[in-house]
């Protein structure tokens, strides 16, 4: 079983699997950074898994429908910027409302547009990086993956770059720390605040965007599944380091590849309790890890 | 000789309240000036909008004969002006150096090379005499340390004006001796300092004249003579205080006992290192040490409301003796805790004052039985308590977040004190009350102590302490020196104590 | 403008901006809002669509009381879903064994609910107060665990005996919470759900447990000052929360579907966090909310049924009226003390 063929499959696979992850948590990570933290990122990846599938099938250009993915993305967290930062509503009920609105909106318009049955999406095509994606091993792993993949990666480190070495990540920082004495140190706080707030929503609807036009090729009500509440997860476990965060994600990818690969190497077992092995490891990591909660209601 | 900064006719009411009322003074380039008052005077209301934090009602602020509008820090920054707040504006998890960025938004641009920023800061850092790690996190300094890098960032580029405000509120002796000769070495280079305090002190060791302030006014100045000192505290006190009681109490047998006391703060590190003493019945032990030190942890400890790593804490108060009991079980026996913090303990600012009540009334059975409340005899109590201590406040459904910090006080040391406790713990009770709450606390402490009550008084106020306590306590890097009884010793020897462990 | 002015134009935008994003979706449908508007009351206050509009308020009371217990006690429980599942396998586990028993029966039965919801809701109290586990992510994994286990139990050692449907075996008729309107599906789970609010409302005001739980809420460091056993305290407080929506689920069981089987929530758990927040945590004012969001649920089938809305139109409704209530707080603030 522990082939170089399975563990090839299994890395590439875990990429694959955790990417979706690990786009919403790279933008997350930073809005929570800034102090600011959306529950709602499920909604937002729905609604962005929603309009890029919409958006292939209707234009026929995948990339298009990555656009508009984060788009919708952008408009969906400036809403909660608005309501959190202008209006003053708990972040915990904004973002309650952005995942029940994501629901609706992704499985009611879904069902007047390209139908309540999974439909096939036009997908991304993997780049083609020539000799070495067939080197053994890491050849499909590394260089046979999705482009979004690679610029998640990129996104992941400079994200964190900017936090850690420029001003701006500075003022960011700091906003996140002691939002009180940022402001009395003439930090624009609530710029800085919405700036990672619309970056968050970006980069989750980037992450559904994957979901539907690279990973799935479809869209089905629903398709999220809980990952936008592991993303926040995994922000919890890097704590609020966006490449740390990124990895954590594709943690989750693994134990989800595993899970898939466990089910046809043992179709005895229920597959409901392999289902259930990604689920389960967030809760362990968390305990393990000691996390204490997210970063402070409004 | 124009003078570097005038204020004139200043006004700033917040609703019903004049927080400054027609507040006019100036001060020459290079002088060192003192605005003293107690708490409430209005002092900080007026270094808010001479820092550019406040836009006054009306009134106007001249800088070198012209007049500015200080509509932000910034703008105060520009007109030269550096503030020292009370409480630091630092950022607790970053480092020192990404502090001092923070700081001086001239510099947050771009790419941040801090090896490029550090030279800067450090001459700065030399200047003051001062040696600190740039790279350290804030949250590891002392209170002292602190205020040295909120001091280089006031003087990263050469004031005109540092006004820097209660700067010795939390310094032991030396340090605060050697803050004021700091002073007065920028005094020599023609840098001007306001030095807001509510101790005469500091005035007299460093001042070239001092304002009074009172009730939002200006009501005199002095030029800091030595005969002027009981003039000088009459204009900052005003009219007659009630006189302090002085009664003493007879020491009786020990009501708490502590042994071998080991406290971990959260992160790990030791907060109360092998203290041992005793608090007996009768008198008043005085709890001092810089802030940081352990004291925070051992009132907490003390108070049932943090686990103990090591060693015991005893109450002999009933028959049975109680042995590292919790916060619960302690008020029952007749504990009282009156929290230094009581924004984040002692009180919930959006109860109502019979819900604060119950707060700690839990175990009283005309209050609550079998987990039952009964709600109305806790507003008739509260409304008595109310009454009989002079709390300023529209009845028990009064909301707690609605009364002022003094009439908070007042109703906590009701609500503890009222039970006939037999110790009491009080953390800082007097700190940022006005001068009449505070000749009233501490009255009330010693009339307890009469009663034969056993009392732990934290303060950072050493006078206050000499006054009234018995006997005295240091504690400095989480070790106990003491308790010795006032008389055997010196507030020299003391101020020598906070600061070697 | 006058103060009084100002909040009755903000009040009148975010009614309007509320009622304006469902619209909008509906005119997508190609309908015209006033008339779905007018089918939707129409529907909910006419002889058919009234006792569904119960039917659904019942759990969302149940559910509604429990997240808002939490809640006020500063914890976060998004897994009604879960613990709702939880309730009914266990309670339909034991149902068997009360054959026979008459109405002691049902109320075993219902009371296993609560403690499987309950057991559950322990958990991940203890999970938070001993490790600092994060209860929206604990509650979260736990729903979709939870719709699995009931998926493998309902295909497995729980399945009805033919061994051809995806459901389990049907429970005693002791265990059956009756139809109390006659050709409706209204069961006495109302009555369940009425005295649980009475419940709520006198453990919130008036037990120690309630004062504890929003001390903790308003500020933990007075609870700790207090002496409160905060880590027994946030686990006693998530289990009752659980124990609420595992007694939704016996209900459910009770009175709609006799037996387990997929999708017996349908979004039950985060439109009781709905309900909740619009009921300002308050027991008393809950049954109402929830008897609005069963307007928006009935209504919704209906006008899938009639209209050919699709069905998803509720949570766009939910999220808009979720919307509206956090932000009339903003048009009209009140600075109430929490009650005297």
């Amino acid at each position: 079983m522990m082939d170089a063929l399975f563990i090839t499959a299994l890395l590439a696979a875990t990429i694959r699997l955790g990417m979706a992850i690990g786009l919403a948590a790279i933008g997350e990570a930073a809005s929570e950074r800034s102090g600011i933290f959306n529950i709602g990122i499920e909604g937002v990846m729905l609604s962005g898994a929603f309009v890029a599938a919409w958006g292939s099938v209707r234009t026929g250009s995948p990339w298009l429908g990555v656009v508009f993915a984060m788009l919708i993305g952008l408009i969906l967290a400036g809403i909660h910027a608005f309501m959190v930062l202008g209006l003053g509503i708990d972040q915990f009920v904004s973002g309650i409302g952005m995942v029940i609105f994501g629901l609706g909106f992704s499985s009611f318009t879904a069902r007047l547009t390209i139908g309540a049955k999974p439909t096939s999406v036009h997908g991304l095509p993997s780049l083609d990086f020539g000799a070495i994606s067939h080197v053994p091993i890491i050849g499909p792993v590394l260089f046979a993956q999705s482009p979004l993949a690679y610029i998640a990666l990129a996104l992941a480190v400079a994200t964190g770059w900017v936090l850690n070495r420029t001003a701006l990540g500075l003022e960011i920082r700091a906003c996140g720390e002691n939002a009180e004495v940022a402001e009395t140190l003439a930090i624009p706080v609530k710029r800085r605040q919405t700036a990672c707030i619309l970056f968050g929503g970006v980069t989750a609807g980037l992450g559904g965007a994957y979901l539907s036009v690279v990973q799935v090729n479809a869209f089905v009500e629903n398709m999220v599944a809980g990952r936008g509440f592991l993303a926040v997860a995994c922000v919890m476990l890097g704590r609020r380091r966006p490449l740390a965060a990124f990895l954590a994600a594709l943690g989750f990818g693994l134990a989800e590849a595993f899970q898939i690969r466990l089910q046809t190497l043992y179709p005895d077992l229920p597959y409901q309790f392999l289902v259930i092995l990604p689920y389960i490891a967030a809760i362990a990591a968390l305990v393990i890890g000691h996390v204490r909660r997210g970063p402070k209601m409004a | 000789m124009t003078p570097l900064l005038e204020a004139r006719g200043l006004n700033k009411s917040y609703g019903q309240l004049r927080a400054n009322d027609d507040v006019s003074f100036s001060i020459l380039p290079g002088e060192i000036v003192g605005i003293v008052g107690e708490n409430g005077a209005g002092k900080s209301t007026l270094v808010k909008m001479l820092g550019g934090a406040l836009a006054p009602d009306s009134g106007e602020i001249l800088i070198s004969g012209a007049a500015v509008g200080l509509h932000s820090p910034a703008d105060a920054q520009k007109a030269g002006i550096s503030l020292v707040h009370q409480h630091f504006n630092l950022i607790e998890d970053l480092s020192v150096e990404e502090n001092l960025v923070l700081g001086r938004p001239e510099l947050r641009h771009g790419v941040l090379s801090f090896k490029d920023l550090r030279p800067d800061f450090q001459a700065v850092a030399d200047d003051l005499g001062t040696h600190i790690a740039f790279d350290a996190r804030v949250s590891t300094l002392s209170v002292g340390g602190r205020q040295q890098v909120e001091l280089i960032r006031a003087l990263f580029h050469d004031p005109r004006l540092l006004i820097l405000d209660e700067p010795t509120a939390v310094l032991p002796p030396n340090e605060r001796d050697r803050l004021l000769r700091f002073i007065r070495l920028l005094k020599s280079r023609g840098t001007a300092t306001i030095l807001i305090s509510h101790k005469l002190d500091d005035l007299y060791d460093c001042c070239d004249r001092a304002v009074v302030m009172r009730g939002g006014r200006v009501v005199g100045t002095s030029d800091l003579r030595a005969d002027d000192r009981p003039g000088l505290i009459r204009l900052i006190v005003g009219a007659e205080l009630p006189p302090p009681d002085t009664r003493h109490g007879t020491r009786g047998a020990p009501l708490v006992s502590v042994r071998d006391l080991v406290i971990h703060r959260g992160n790990g590190t030791v907060a109360v290192d092998h203290g041992t003493f005793d608090l007996h019945a009768g008198e008043i032990v005085g709890l001092c040490g810089v802030e940081g030190n352990g004291q925070t942890e051992l009132l907490h400890a003390l108070a049932g409301m943090w686990p103990i790593h090591a060693g015991d804490i005893t109450y002999s108060i009933g028959e049975a003796p109680l042995r590292n009991a919790d916060a619960a079980a302690l008020r029952r026996a007749g504990v009282a805790h009156i929290p230094e913090d009581r924004l984040h303990y002692g009180i919930v600012t959006a109860f109502s004052l019979t819900l604060n009540w119950l707060l700690r009334k839990l175990g009283d059975t005309r209050f609550a039985v079998w987990g039952w409340l009964w709600r109305q005899a806790a507003t008739k109590a509260t409304a008595g308590a109310i009454k009989d201590n002079d709390v300023r406040a529209s009845g028990p459904r009064a909301r707690m977040g609605d009364l002022s910090g003094g009439n908070q006080q007042k109703f906590v040391i009701a609500r503890e004190l009222g039970d006939d406790a037999a110790v009491i713990l009080a953390g800082h009770p007097t700190r940022g009350l006005d001068i009449r709450t505070v000749v009233a606390i501490r009255n009330r402490l010693v009339a307890e102590r009469a009663k034969g009550v056993a009392i732990l008084l934290l303060s950072a106020d050493l006078s206050e302490v000499w006054d009234i306590a018995d006997r005295i306590m240091v504690m400095a890097r989480g070790r106990l020196r003491g308790p010795v009884p006032v008389g055997e010793t010196t507030l020299a020897e003391i101020g020598h104590w906070m600061t070697t462990p | 403008m006058s103060d009084g002015l100002t909040r009755l134009v903000r009040v009148g935008v975010v009614l309007f901006v509320a009622a304006l994003v469902p619209s909008l979706f509906v005119v997508i449908a190609g309908h015209n809002p006033w008339r779905v508007f007018t089918t939707l009351v129409l529907y909910a206050f006419g002889p058919q669509g009234w006792s569904e509009v119960l039917v659904h308020a019942i759990p969302l009371t149940l559910i509604g009381l429990g997240v808002a217990f939490a809640l006020r006690a500063g914890l976060f429980n998004i897994g009604s879903d879960g613990q709702l599942i939880a309730g009914a396998v266990l309670a339909v586990f034991f149902a068997p064994y009360f054959e026979g028993w008459g109405i002691a029966g049902l109320i075993v039965f219902l009371a296993i609910g609560a403690i499987g919801g309950g057991l559950l809701g322990a958990f991940v109290g203890y999970l938070r107060a001993w490790f600092g586990a994060s209860e929206i992510i604990v509650t979260i994994m736990l729903n979709y665990v939870m719709i699995q286990m009931i998926s493998y139990l309902i295909r497995g050692p729980m399945q009805e005996t033919s061994r051809f449907w995806p459901q389990s075996y049907l429970i005693p008729d002791d265990c059956v919470l009756p139809v109390i309107v006659p050709g409706t599906r209204l069961h006495a789970g109302v009555f369940v759900a009425l005295v649980m609010v009475i419940v709520a409302a006198i453990v919130q005001r008036r037990t120690v447990l309630g004062f504890q739980a929003s001390v903790l809420g308003a500020n933990p460091g007075a609870a700790a000052y207090a002496g409160f056993h905060v880590k027994r305290l946030t686990l006693v407080i998530m289990a009752i929360s659980g124990a609420f929506a595992g007694l939704a689920g016996a209900v459910e069981v009770g009175g709609i579907y006799q037996r387990l089987q997929d999708n017996m929530s349908e979004g039950f758990g985060l439109a009781g966090i709905a309900v909740a927040l619009i009921a300002r945590l308050e027991a008393a004012a809950i049954p109402f909310a929830a008897c609005l969001f069963g307007i928006f649920f009935a209504g919704a089938g209906a006008l899938q049924r009639e209209l050919a809305l699709p069905f998803p139109l509720v949570w766009i409704i939910e999220a808009s009226v979720i919307f509206a209530v956090a932000a009339l707080q903003w048009a009209v603030p009140s600075r109430k003390a929490a009650a005297a």
